[in-house]
Order: C-alpha cells, then sequence, then structure tokens
C-alpha cells in the first residue's frame, strides 16, 4: 500500500520530475510532441464554442474539416498523423502532403483547443509544413511558383516590381517624403486590390495623419512563410524590418490582415524576438481610424443605407495576439516552467472594426452565426488559394450563406484577400451581395 | 492492414469515391490515442488498432448495404460519430472498417409534440440551442456538448440537469436500428408507421438490449435514427457572452440561477439533495469534486496545479458543497417560491449560501468539458452508479479509498470521493468516479486499478454501470449473474453470427487483460479456451 500523501509540494514533484527542453520553435516538430499526443478528439478545433453553436445550421468553423469530412483532415487527424510522422511511423506521400497543405491555417482550431486546453494547435501545423520543406517534399509547385515571384519581382503574383507603386499615380496619391508612420501597402494593394491602398492613403489624408511608403517596398513573405518556407520568409523579415528601421518610422500600418500578422506576429517568431522588440508599433487601418474616430480626427458623417455583415478576417482577429518568444522545460504532469502565456484569441482585433462601422450614420451592423473567434474563414489566406483554389472558393461560398441567412446586403472584411475570394465567389453565385473592404466603407463615410 | 480491392470497390459503389479511403495516411488520422477519454493506457495500446478502411454513408439504406458487405466479405466494422468516447468506440481488430457516421447528422424537431429527430452525426450543442430557441431544454450528458447525442443516449447521457428531466433511457423515442447483418429493426412507433414520436411499441422493447445501464458500445448494429424527448424549459434567452476561452451564458436571474451552498458535512449535503427533491423543487441539484473548482478558475495548467497545491486532504475532507440550479420553468413567481422552499431546507441543514456568478459553461450547454484533460493530460470516469442517495455517496467513498493504492500513477487528489448528485427528484442518486493520471508515465497502476475496482464491487456487493463489457465478462458476469455474462453472449451471438460487428467486444477487456502481462498479477478469475486472442 502506498503511503497516503495528505499535502502534495507541487514545485518540489515539478523539480525532481524527468524535463523535456521544449520551445515554441517551428522549425522543430518535435516541440510539439506533447501537444500532438495530448489531442483528446473532442474536436474543439472544428465545432463552434458551444456557447455559441448557432444551432443545427453552421456548426463548424473549420474550412478543411467541414469541406473534406474526414476526420484527418481536421486538426485532430493532424495531430495524429504529424505524431506518426514525428515517430517516423509515416512517410511523405501525396497525400500526406495534400492533408498538410489543403488548410489556410486560420486559428480556428487553435482557438477552439485552447478553449479548454493549453495545446499549441497551431504552431504544431506550421511545423508540419516546415518538416514538409526541410524534409525536400513541400511546399507544392504552386507555392514555389510564389516564392520564384518574390524572389525574381519581389511580389507574389510575378508583376513588375516596377509597376508596385502604380496606384498612387492612379490615385493621385502623395505620400511624404518623412513622416512616423509608413503604410505598408502589401502585394494585393500595391498590384490587385489598388482601391484599398487609395482608400487608406485618402483617409489618413483626411485625419491629418501624415505616411510615407517604404522606398521598396518587397512583398511581406505571408506566403513562404505560411507554406513552411521558414529560410525565404526569414530573409524577407530581416530585409523588410532593415529598410523600416532606416526610415525611422515608429508605426507600420497594414490593410492587409496577412500582412499585419506577419509583421506583428510572425516577423518576431522568425527572429525569436517579440513583437515589442521591433522598434516600432505595428498596426492596422481599423487599429488606426477606430482610435481617430474616438479621438474626434475622424468623423464618420455620410450616411450609409445599408444593411452589412463583417467578416473577421483570420489575421486580424484570432491569430493577431502578440508574440513573445519562450523557451524552458516541460515536466511533472506535463507543467511548464517559466510560465507560458498562451496565445488564445481572446486579444484578437474583434471590436475596433465594430466600432467603426456603428459609427456611421445609416449603416446596420449585423452579425453572422459564426463570428468573432469563431468565424467561418474565407479560405484564401497562407497559400490556399494558390494550391486548393476549389477549397477557397468553397469557403467563401459557404460564408455567404451566412450572410444571406441574416440578411445582410454587403459584406464587409479588413483584407484585400477575403475580398478578392469573397467577390469571385458572389460573381460565380450571381447574387446581389456586394463585397468590400473596410477601408472602402470608411473612406465613403468621411467628409474629405 | 487495409481491405480487398474487390470489397473496397463494393463499397466505394455504395458512397462514391469521394467518402471512402483506405490511404494509410487518412487511416492514421482515425487512430485512438494517445490521447483522449481513457487513452494513454494499456487497453488503448494493446487493443486499438488503426482502422483499415473508413467510410461515409449518409442514409440508413446505405449502411444496411455497408453492413450486408462487411459479411459478405467478412470485413469487421466499427461504428463511429465522433470518436471521443476514446478506444473503446475504435477498431479493435486489423482491417477493420471504420464507419464513420458524422454526414448523418440531422436535427429535426417536431414542435407540435416536443421530440428531436436526430442522426448518429448529430451532437449536443446545436440540438440544445435548438431546444432553447423554441423554450425547450435537453441534458447534455457529462461526455459534453461535442458527444454524439445517439451514442450518448445509447452510453451514458446524464447529467445534473437529471435532477429534474429523467434518466436517459427514459427519453429515447421512436429508433432506427441497423442490425449487424444489415437488417433494418424499428423500434417504438417507427415500428408501425413513419412517425418516431413514442418509444414503446407492441412486442419486446428492444431499447433495453441497445442500451442496458450504459450500452454495449456498437457492438449489436449501428442506430442511424433517433427520437428524443424534449422537455421544457423557459422563454427567456440564456445569451453567450465572453471571448474565448471565457465565454458563458449569461443567466436571466429571474428565471435561472445557480447558487452555491456551503453545508456542514456530508449527511447534511445527502439531506440537503434528498428534501429537495421531496420539495420537487430545483433543475439540478450537485455536488462536484473540488478540484473542479481549481479548474474553473485556472486560465492553464500551471495555474491549476498552483491552486490545487494550497488543498490537502483536510480542505478535501470538509469540502462539502450543494450546488442548487433553480429554474422559473412557468413564471417568475416558480423561481421565487422554489427560492424560498429551497432556502428553508438550507436553514434546516445548515446551508450557507455563497456568492455564485450568474453564468453557465457547464452544464446547460457543457462547453467546458474538455477541460477535463487540463490538469494531467489523460482522464476516464472510472465508474458510474445510480443508486439511492445515501448508497450512492458510500461508493463514492469506496473509490476513494481503493485509490490510494493507486496513487501515483493517479493524480494525487486527496481520496476525493468523486462526483455525486441527485437524479429524478432524489428518487435516484448519482456517483461518478473520476481519475486523472499523465500518460508519460508508468500506467500500468491506472490499468490494474480499473479492474480492482470491479473486484471490490463483487467483494461489497455493489452495482455498477461499467461492470459489462467495460471490465473483464468473465471476471464480472458469473459474479453478478451467476449467467450474465452468457446471457450477454448469446445476444450477442443472435444478433451477430459472424461477430463482424465491433470484435472482440464484449470480450474486449477480458482480450485485454490476457495480452497485458502486467495484468497477470490481478487475473485470478477463469476464462475459457476459445477466448479471442
Amino acid at each position: 500500500m502506498a503511503e497516503r500523501q495528505t499535502k502534495i509540494d507541487v514545485k518540489k514533484l515539478f523539480k525532481e520530475s524527468p524535463k523535456t527542453p521544449v520551445k515554441l520553435d517551428v522549425t522543430d516538430l518535435n516541440n510539439f510532441v506533447y501537444d500532438m499526443s495530448r489531442c483528446i478528439k473532442c474536436k474543439g478545433c472544428t465545432w463552434v464554442d458551444h456557447i455559441y453553436m448557432p444551432g443545427a445550421q453552421f456548426r463548424t468553423k473549420c474550412p478543411t474539416a467541414t469541406r473534406y469530412l474526414f476526420d484527418s483532415y481536421g486538426a485532430n487527424g493532424k495531430m495524429r498523423i504529424g505524431l506518426a510522422l514525428a515517430e517516423g511511423k509515416l512517410q511523405w506521400t501525396d497525400k500526406l502532403l495534400e492533408i498538410v497543405y489543403a488548410d489556410p491555417l486560420c486559428g480556428a482550431c487553435d482557438v477552439g483547443c485552447k478553449r479548454n486546453l493549453d495545446l499549441e494547435i497551431g504552431l504544431t501545423l506550421e511545423a508540419l509544413r516546415v518538416k514538409a520543406v526541410q524534409d525536400g517534399v513541400g511546399p507544392l509547385p504552386a507555392h514555389k511558383k510564389i516564392a520564384q515571384n518574390i524572389e525574381k519581382d519581389h511580389n507574389c503574383f510575378g508583376a513588375p516590381h516596377n509597376n508596385r507603386t502604380a496606384w498612387l499615380a492612379e490615385g493621385k496619391i502623395n505620400p511624404a517624403k518623412k513622416a512616423d508612420l509608413l503604410y505598408f501597402v502589401g502585394c494585393s494593394a500595391s498590384y490587385v486590390n489598388p482601391e484599398i491602398a487609395q482608400a487608406t492613403a485618402r483617409i489618413l489624408k483626411a485625419a491629418g495623419t501624415d505616411f510615407m511608403l517604404m522606398p521598396d517596398e518587397w512583398c511581406c513573405g505571408n506566403i513562404v512563410f505560411s507554406v513552411g518556407m521558414i529560410d525565404e520568409a526569414r530573409a524577407l523579415a530581416q530585409r523588410n524590418i532593415e529598410e523600416v528601421k532606416k526610415t525611422g518610422a515608429k508605426t507600420v500600418l497594414m490593410s492587409c490582415a496577412e500582412g499585419y500578422r506577419m509583421w506583428k506576429v510572425d516577423y518576431p517568431k522568425l527572429l525569436n524576438c517579440s513583437t515589442d522588440d521591433l522598434g516600432f508599433k505595428v498596426v492596422h487601418l481599423v487599429e488606426h481610424v477606430d482610435s481617430l474616430i474616438k479621438q474626434g480626427a475622424l468623423k464618420p458623417t455620410k450616411p450609409m443605407d445599408m444593411r452589412v455583415a463583417y467578416h473577421d478576417s483570420c489575421s486580424l482577429s484570432r491569430l493577431s495576439e502578440p508574440w513573445v518568444p519562450w523557451e524552458g522545460e516541460r515536466g511533472w504532469m506535463g507543467m511548464v516552467e517559466p510560465r507560458l502565456t498562451r496565445r488564445r484569441g481572446t486579444n484578437g482585433v474583434y471590436f475596433q472594426p465594430r466600432d467603426i462601422l456603428n459609427a456611421i450614420p445609416g449603416l446596420e451592423l449585423v452579425e453572422m452565426p459564426r463570428t468573432r473567434e469563431n468565424a467561418f474563414c474565407c479560405g484564401a489566406g497562407r497559400g490556399t488559394k494558390e494550391a486548393f483554389p476549389e477549397l477557397a472558393l468553397w469557403s467563401a461560398h459557404q460564408r455567404l450563406e451566412e450572410v444571406k441567412h441574416v440578411g445582410a446586403e454587403a459584406l464587409v472584411s479588413a483584407c484585400p484577400w477575403c475580398k478578392n475570394n469573397f467577390a469571385q465567389a458572389v460573381k460565380e453565385d450571381g447574387n446581389s451581395i456586394e463585397v468590400f473592404d473596410i477601408s472602402e466603407v470608411i473612406l465613403a463615410s468621411i467628409d474629405r | 492492414m487495409s481491405i480487398s480491392k474487390e470489397s473496397y470497390r463494393v463499397l466505394e459503389s455504395i458512397v462514391g469515391a469521394e467518402y471512402i479511403s483506405d490511404d494509410p495516411v487518412v487511416c492514421e488520422g482515425y487512430r485512438s490515442g494517445p490521447g483522449g477519454y481513457e487513452s494513454g493506457l494499456g487497453y488503448e495500446r494493446v487493443m486499438t488498432v488503426v482502422p483499415g478502411c473508413v467510410i461515409m454513408p449518409k442514409t440508413t439504406e446505405e449502411v444496411q448495404r455497408i453492413v450486408r458487405v462487411c459479411c459478405r466479405y467478412e470485413i469487421p466494422y466499427v461504428p463511429y460519430s465522433t470518436g471521443f468516447y476514446g478506444p473503446r468506440s475504435h477498431p479493435h481488430v486489423e482491417g477493420a472498417l471504420l464507419v464513420d457516421l458524422k454526414r448523418m447528422d440531422e436535427i429535426e424537431i417536431d414542435e407540435k409534440h416536443w421530440f428531436a429527430v436526430v442522426g448518429p452525426g448529430a451532437i449536443y450543442s446545436p440540438l440544445q440551442e435548438e431546444c432553447m430557441k423554441r423554450g425547450g431544454y435537453v441534458v447534455i450528458g457529462g461526455g459534453g456538448a461535442q458527444a454524439s447525442v445517439i451514442a450518448n443516449f445509447l452510453g451514458d447521457g446524464w447529467s445534473p440537469l437529471s435532477h429534474r428531466i429523467g434518466l436517459p433511457h427514459r427519453r429515447i423515442l421512436g429508433t432506427e436500428l441497423v442490425l449487424p447483418d444489415g437488417e433494418l429493426v424499428k423500434m417504438g412507433s417507427l415500428a408501425q408507421q413513419d412517425d418516431p414520436f413514442w418509444g414503446e411499441s407492441p412486442g419486446p422493447d428492444l431499447r433495453g438490449l441497445l442500451r442496458g445501464y450504459t450500452g454495449v458500445r456498437g457492438c449489436l448494429g449501428i442506430v442511424t435514427k433517433m427520437a428524443v424527448k424534449i422537455l421544457p424549459f423557459q422563454p427567456e434567452r440564456l445569451v453567450p457572452t465572453g471571448i474565448s476561452p471565457n465565454t458563458s451564458l449569461a443567466l436571466p436571474e429571474k428565471r435561472v440561477k445557480w447558487i452555491n451552498f456551503v453545508v456542514p458535512n456530508k449527511e447534511a449535503q445527502v439531506r440537503a439533495m434528498f428534501e429537495i427533491g421531496k420539495a420537487e423543487i430545483a433543475g439540478a441539484v450537485t455536488k462536484v469534486p473540488l478540484f473542479w473548482r481549481a479548474i474553473a478558475k485556472a486560465e492553464c495548467k500551471e495555474e491549476f496545479w498552483e491552486l490545487w497545491g494550497k488543498e490537502s486532504a483536510e480542505t478535501v475532507n470538509k469540502f462539502f458543497i450543494v450546488r442548487v440550479l433553480l429554474i422559473g420553468f412557468t413564471s417568475e413567481e416558480h423561481m421565487e417560491y422554489d427560492e424560498r422552499v429551497l432556502m428553508d431546507i438550507m436553514k434546516e441543514v445548515g446551508g450557507e449560501a455563497r456568492p455564485t456568478r450568474p453564468s453557465d459553461e457547464s452544464w446547460i450547454k457543457n462547453a467546458d468539458s474538455a477541460g477535463m484533460w487540463v490538469m494531467c493530460g489523460s482522464y476516464v470516469s472510472v465508474d458510474y452508479v445510480i443508486e439511492t442517495l445515501s448508497q450512492a455517496t458510500q461508493h463514492g467513498e469506496l473509490y476513494a479509498d481503493l485509490k490510494w493504492k493507486y496513487t501515483p500513477p493517479l493524480m494525487p487528489d486527496y481520496g476525493d470521493p468523486g462526483w455525486f448528485q441527485s437524479f429524478e427528484l432524489g428518487h435516484q442518486g448519482y456517483s461518478e468516479f473520476l481519475v486523472y493520471w499523465d500518460q508519460d508515465q508508468n500506467t500500468d497502476g491506472v490499468d490494474l486499478f480499473y479492474v480492482d475496482t470491479a473486484k471490490m464491487n463483487i467483494k461489497n456487493r455493489t452495482y455498477t454501470s461499467l461492470l459489462g463489457p467495460h471490465q473483464p465478462l468473465y471476471l464480472t458476469g458469473p459474479k453478478y449473474g451467476p449467467n450474465y455474462h452468457l446471457w450477454l453472449l448469446r445476444v450477442k451471438d443472435e444478433f451477430d453470427p459472424q461477430w463482424m460487428c465491433h470484435p472482440p467486444v464484449p470480450l474486449a477487456h477480458d482480450v485485454f487483460v490476457e495480452r497485458a502481462k502486467w495484468m497477470k498479477p490481478i487475473k485470478d478469475w477463469e476464462v475459457p479456451k476459445d477466448l479471442p486472442k
């Protein structure tokens, strides 16, 4: 009979237990063996938070698990597959690559799991892609093409680099040569969605905010990072941060949610520093505008009679909490030391875009059944649109069903990738829903 | 090991190429463990294998055809709703077909007659939400919001709300079962017409076979449809609030309210529950383990242990709480009446009300049940007891006493006697005993504890829910029957003569004990020579 312990000393038990070193480092899948081995198949990664479960319709928040249905495509299945891969029990195959890459890495699984547990699902999925590249099997051909485009023309579309600032002349925009705020335009707004770049610039001007551009802006590297090309992504991160530092900017502003996440979360992750250590602030347009409206510096006075649904772009919302590097050890009962503050998606940019839209006279903001941290991803991000366009479009159609469900006339998001994907789905659908970037809506509501 | 190409083609012709796969990577995604309910233990390591093939039917007819093909080609198969119920819901033999039922996720509400018809892929939280939109509710079992409604109804299906709502087997209405040979059995009113509004029907009530006390874990066919009773709740909306992970339902305090009472001792706890039942008030009356409070308070695993480290055997032994959920089912006045009666009862037993948050995340939608894994990483409820209120609590103490012997590897919880509560207005007392461990440690002790609990119950002549297919049948059957095991095996033989449906259940735990060397010291009962190896 074991001795009946009537009191335990947790610190002592931890101290005396065998330890495993662990880092939040996606370049080594072994850092996440514990997380993969503790998945309990509750499918919190797939279901909408049960408190917010809207009913028989719109039950899931994971596009991949919902589209492909086999457990293997959900994070719960990928944890098992990843563990088998880490333990050498599975080898790379085309199917395995498909399962790893047919996924917008939207963070719904990570936030859902961390509703109740402490497992690093999102980082594990990133680490699986890094491993695919390390093992010489990833990324997919469509992703390699993007990487080639970036290497050659510094943008993901393969458009001529010289055209990057064409939106300025088209819009008759004159940025300052020197300012505290630097607007990082990003590939999409530079080449595909000049209306977003122009709207952003005009909003800043209307608010009296001077802004400059990077003298020679290159791609942020979102896709190459997201598909596991860590070296290429790190080189871009170092280059872009260096360029910002040369300008002396205190704040870098994005109108693209993907770029926002890249700068705010993944650059520090790649460089093993914290967001606070970047040397400048990273903000999205909606944070800046929300602050201006609340200070009275920007007044949305023009009425817009429209019933609008707001789509939370994943990279602006649940994926956007700042990064803090962490390494330590795991011991008794799986506890870690030093104390790790997990990123659970709680502090994403949720209320700012809503406050902005609610401040516009006449505009009626309606919430879709799946909202904020439970939003259903548009499906376009992080290399999905390029390699799995059918999945991306399917996801957008799923979201449009919600727009129709709440009777909204327009769908507003804060990311060009979302806008373009939704716009394509609307066109295919042949319905009358209008799709806007929030910069366009803000611009239309202010006196200039 | 995958299934034959010929049988694959036949199965593919039933569901279409998109809904079947024998790709090893796809099948690996269906592995039972190593994490999850009852996972990371010997049973999971020894008894579960990756399926040879996965198929996802959409209709009852497809399920029938799949099952017939399995019988023709001798392919063992396992019904699978969500996979949440750990190793016992996963294949135990090589080359098995896993029948993933998630596409059969219908939820239809009959508002006139207050029942819901669900498919095996439907989980609880959307059903509860649909019920609440209409002023009704169901019990979400302790398995939580993510559990399949049908699987949970067949297995467990109770929670603190069972104080008011009847036990699950009373709420199973018309049901459709595909037998292991593919024949369709329609139960209740479905046997006579296409309307599942009623549970009983002429002839034998087969729901007993299907469910028994806690079911036979999918070894007697596949339930493809079930109507479940909805009970009246109250009309006010329970508003979801907060951002993950701190989300909860805000309770309309004039209609729904939790009150926690501290009472002087266990006798007072039991008496309070008994009197509350006798007065026919409240929607839930429960006592949960002390460490659940630490789970609810903690923001992470490390904080849980920081909080739990402050407790001791003394504080656990002095923890006498009664949690009461009041529901003004018919009106605010109803709620006021119940509260006055409750306060009278508590005054009599010496209970003192403590400040209680006006919210719920645990029992109305059961959003936090996965939090059971946060502190150790591994968990199983080793037994459930439905007894009288006074007997149920004694049962928990027996378990707590035995548990000391196996701590560690079990989590140090200082002999907490588990969770107990009132069922059906105090007519039954419920006790559930939960154990936790870290699967990275040597878990042989957990495997031994599990079987030792059966021996303890035999010795004390106490009857529990998991003595059948969850324990070695040749250990428990002769002691509880004396031919309980023979009856169960005859039923299995009659319905599934080829033993194609989830073999070797109901003998799986017997097989485990035979295979696991570390179980030898505890094995002192006879098994037949033809036990599956």
